[in-house]
C-alpha cells in the first residue's frame, strides 16, 4: 500500500525554513515514489504588475531561478524528480492558485511555518497562513 | 528504510468524532505503513466549556464515555490493518492537551482534520486545526 501523494507542492521563498520544507517533501516523495514541484513567486506588488514600467522589476527574476536551481540539485542528489516553476506575483494567493488547478493534480502542499517575515517570528507566517486557509488539498506545515 | 533526520517516528492524531478526524485517521494509516511508525490517538474532554455547576459532573461523564467509544472505535479500525496504537484520553482544554502531549511524548507529526465538530466556522479552518498550526511545536498536516 503506498500513500496517495504523487505529486507534491513545495513553495519556496529560498529561506531556510522552505529549505527544511524541501527536504520533507524530498523524504516524503521517496517512500511514495512520488514527484515535487517546487514553485517560487517573485513578490510583486499589485501596481507594478499593470505599471508601464513594471518590467524592469522582472529581470530580478534570477533570484527566484537561482533558487530553483538549487533545489533542483537538492533533489537529484536523493534521486527525486523535481520540476520547477517561477511566477510572479502575489506569492499567497499564486501558490493556492496553483495548487487549486485540476490540472496540475497537486496531491499534498508542504510548506514552511515561516518564510521571510521575521517580524512575526513567533507566529505562523502569513504567507502559510493564507495557504493553509484557502488551499483544498491537505497541507503539512514543517516547523 | 532510510534513517533521515525528519523521520515521522510518532504521529499524534487527535479525534473528536466527527468525520473530518476520521478521514485524518485514515491518512495517519496510510503515513504510518509507509514510514513504519507509531500512531498515539488523543481524545481531549474539553473542560472550560461554560457548563451548569450542577450538571456538569454528568456531562463531563457523558463526554467521557463519548471519548472512550471514539478511541475505541479508532483503535479497531486501526487494528484491522495491523497497526497497534496507543490511546490517551485527557481532559482540559483541547490545543494546550494535544500540545502538552505532543511534547511529552516527542511526536514527530500531528494530523488532524481542517475542521471538527464546530459548526460555525464551517467555511473556514476550525479553530483546534487553526491554533494548532500556529502555535504547535512540531509539523502539522491538515487534511482537507
Amino acid at each position: 500500500m503506498t500513500i496517495k501523494t504523487k505529486k507534491i507542492l513545495v513553495p519556496l521563498d529560498g529561506s531556510a525554513n522552505s529549505i527544511r520544507g524541501l527536504d520533507m517533501a524530498i523524504h516524503i516523495a521517496r517512500e511514495s515514489q512520488g514527484t515535487i514541484t517546487a514553485l517560487s513567486v517573485k513578490s510583486v506588488p499589485g501596481i507594478y504588475a499593470i505599471h508601464p514600467l513594471g518590467f524592469l522589476d522582472f529581470s530580478s527574476m534570477t533570484e527566484v531561478k537561482k533558487t530553483l536551481d538549487s533545489a533542483k540539485i537538492r533533489a537529484a542528489k536523493k534521486g527525486i524528480q523535481l520540476t520547477g516553476k517561477a511566477l510572479a506575483g502575489d506569492p499567497g494567493f499564486d501558490i493556492a492558485r496553483f495548487a487549486n488547478n485540476k490540472k496540475n493534480g497537486i496531491d499534498l502542499v508542504v510548506i514552511g511555518a515561516r518564510g521571510r517575515g521575521s517580524v512575526k517570528e513567533i507566529f505562523l507566517g502569513s504567507v502559510s497562513n493564507y495557504v493553509l486557509h484557502k488551499v483544498k488539498k491537505p497541507v503539512l506545515i514543517v516547523k | 528504510m532510510n534513517n533521515t533526520s525528519n523521520n515521522f517516528k510518532k504521529i499524534l492524531v487527535p479525534l473528536d468524532g466527527s468525520k473530518y478526524s476520521e478521514k485524518a485517521l485514515q491518512r495517519a494509516s496510510e503515513i504510518s505503513i509507509a514510514f513504519d511508525s507509531k500512531i498515539i490517538l488523543l481524545y481531549v474532554v474539553e473542560k472550560s466549556l461554560p457548563l451548569n455547576l450542577l450538571d456538569r459532573k454528568e456531562y463531563l461523564e457523558i463526554l467521557q464515555k463519548f471519548g472512550n467509544k471514539t478511541l475505541k472505535k479508532a483503535s479497531d479500525i486501526l487494528l484491522k490493518k495491523e497497526i497497534i496504537a496507543k490511546t490517551l484520553l485527557k481532559e482540559g482544554n483541547i490545543v494546550a492537551e494535544i500540545e502538552k502531549v505532543a511534547k511529552k511524548e516527542n511526536c514527530d507529526l500531528i494530523i488532524v482534520g481542517n475542521k471538527g465538530l464546530g459548526s460555525v466556522t464551517r467555511f473556514l479552518l476550525g479553530s483546534v486545526s487553526n491554533k494548532l498550526a500556529q502555535s504547535s511545536q512540531c509539523s502539522l498536516l491538515i487534511i482537507k
